[in-house]
């Protein structure tokens, strides 16, 4: 009785802290084969990265302006217009954008657009039986697979972060033009406040994003299992793991940042 | 012209979409899912059992992330008591009905295309037409009325999740505004009609993420492959339209009046 209350309890939580585990295993097999010679991974590398690159610019351009501009755009120049202060809307868009917007904007899209067709792919050659045919073969999956995409994923992620910024700012532009004010106020504001520490940490926090992304979508693409229904159940699974990751990442992230660089929070 | 079959194409995929919509929003509303009420009621019992958990957690990472922001923004202006205004605002107008959206797509969705998507590979979708059932009203119209009747109420709820975590961070993480303090900015910056609005922005949401997964998910083909790239091709189309859903709610309801209790 207690053993059945108690497996009931526990079981899921067990399989989780596997399914945790297992994913933290691919990540350290993945970083030691990309450090690893031989280096046979170039050319998917370029592949997957001009492959993310298509996928993903004109969701992003639309999601960086409709999130710019609603947002933090027309929310925040609600409130500054009160005041006769609108010019401060630049300043606080580095907060806005380049902290947070920007980044887990790019983070979403990609995860959801990039990250997606990853596992679409890897679980359609999983259950095609064509991973174990490499193996067979004797080409490692994870050194010709899952490093590329780990890598060019992280690099398409901290690349896209900066196309992502400058269109959440153009967003804050809108919204600036939308209240009937000149853009000088605005961008003399925005490159007060600007700093260095925030565009690293930006970057910095979005390649992180990028390889949370690639080893969750690897991981379940290359543990598909169960025909059709299996793809898109391991599809659904990444997608959802990957967003839960991502925003628990920032908050530690963000958190981190904020406290221990201090000089990045005054308002000139 | 080449570089004019790419939009012409999401043109006609659009086009689609919508017409596939607009019937099943008209199966429901015409009360035709009636006839499978208890599909109906078995898909509402599937989203609380399945969903609810996953979007609850994105929604408090989200809240606990508007607080740490709220604190030190405000503390950077040099008022660190009105934390609540911008926590007020950041969480209840524009944040949680991104992440609600975020998850309803992530779960919702993209698990409605995998489940239709392996039913129309399998030919089962197929097999109820020819048993005489309308398998539009059958599989479609009762996912869009369970989400109807299940999500308000679960929104409603993930608001109070996404609240209590941003208490949580500025108040007892930071700690630089006393709680009832906190309390005083953060009710007086809204009132019920900005509640309404927010649900009305989420539920849009809703919406248009189940419209989508059906249509996705009912038009697949090309077996197991397909459906992969079924349930991928639906979740870029759902983020696109939950930010565009985002950004036109802000504009109608709160673009012309910042509806805040100063200034004249």
């Amino acid at each position: 009785m207690v053993r059945n209350v108690a497996d009931r309890a526990f079981l899921p939580a067990k399989s989780l802290l596997e399914e945790v585990g297992d994913m933290m295993i691919l990540t350290g097999k993945t970083l030691v084969s990309a450090l690893r010679p031989p280096y046979p991974y170039g050319g998917e590398f370029v592949g997957q990265f001009l492959f993310a690159l298509k996928l993903c610019w004109f969701p992003l351009v639309v999601s960086t302006i409709a999130f710019g501009y609603g947002a933090p755009g027309l929310q925040a120049a609600n409130f500054l217009v009160l005041f006769g202060a609108l010019d401060r809307l630049g300043g606080f868009f580095v907060l806005a954008s380049i902290r947070e917007f920007a980044p887990t904007v790019t983070a979403i899209v990609l995860a959801g657009v990039a990250g997606t067709a990853i596992t679409a792919d890897l679980g359609a050659r999983k259950i095609r039986e064509e991973l174990d045919a490499l193996q067979v073969l004797g080409v490692d999956p994870v050194k010709n697979l899952v490093v590329p995409r780990f890598l060019a994923l992280m690099l398409v992620t901290g690349l896209f972060n900066i196309y992502a910024l400058i269109f959440g700012v153009f967003g804050g532009v809108i919204a600036t033009l939308v209240n009937g004010s000149s853009l000088g106020p605005f961008w003399a504001t925005f490159f007060n406040n600007a700093s260095v520490t925030d565009l690293w940490g930006s970057v910095l926090k979005t390649t992180i994003f990028g390889a949370i992304i690639a080893i969750v979508c690897c991981y379940k693409g290359m543990t598909a299992s169960g025909g059709a229904e299996g793809v898109g159940r391991a599809v659904n699974q990444s997608v959802v793991i990957a967003f839960l990751g991502i925003f628990a990442f920032n908050y530690i992230f963000t958190q981190t940042l904020l406290a221990t660089h201090p000089e990045i929070l005054n308002l000139r | 012209m080449t570089w004019l079959a790419v939009p012409r194409d999401w043109l006609a995929t659009f086009g689609e979409i919508v017409k596939f919509a607009g019937r099943v929003v008209g199966d429901v509303l015409r009360l035709r899912v009636l006839r499978f009420f208890g599909e109906a009621l078995r898909q509402a019992g599937v989203l609380i059992l399945s969903s609810t958990l996953v979007i609850w957690g994105l929604i408090f990472f989200i809240g606990l992330t508007v607080g740490i922001e709220a604190a030190y923004f405000n503390r950077s202006v040099g008022s660190p008591a009105y934390a609540g205004v911008f926590a007020a605002w950041a969480d209840l107008r524009e944040l949680i009905p991104y992440a609600f959206g975020y998850m309803m797509a992530a779960k919702v969705g993209t698990g409605i295309v995998a489940e239709l998507g392996s039913m129309r590979i399998s030919d089962e979708i197929d097999a109820l037409e020819v048993m005489g059932i309308s398998s539009i009203v059958f599989l479609c119209a009762t996912r869009l009325a369970a989400a109807w009747l299940v999500l308000p109420f679960m929104y409603l709820a993930g608001i109070g999740a996404g609240f209590f975590a941003s208490y949580l961070a500025v108040v007892q993480q930071i700690g630089e505004v006393s709680s009832g303090g906190y309390f005083l900015t953060f009710w007086m910056f809204q009132n019920p009609t900005d509640l309404l609005y927010s649900v009305i922005k989420g539920m849009t949401m809703a919406t248009a993420i189940v419209l989508v997964g059906c249509y996705y998910g009912y038009n697949a083909g090309g077996g197991p492959v397909g459906v992969g790239t079924a349930t991928a091709k639906s979740m870029v189309l759902n983020i696109v339209l939950v930010h565009l859903i985002g950004m036109i709610g802000t504009q109608l309801f709160w673009g012309a009046n910042p509806r805040a209790p100063i200034g004249g």
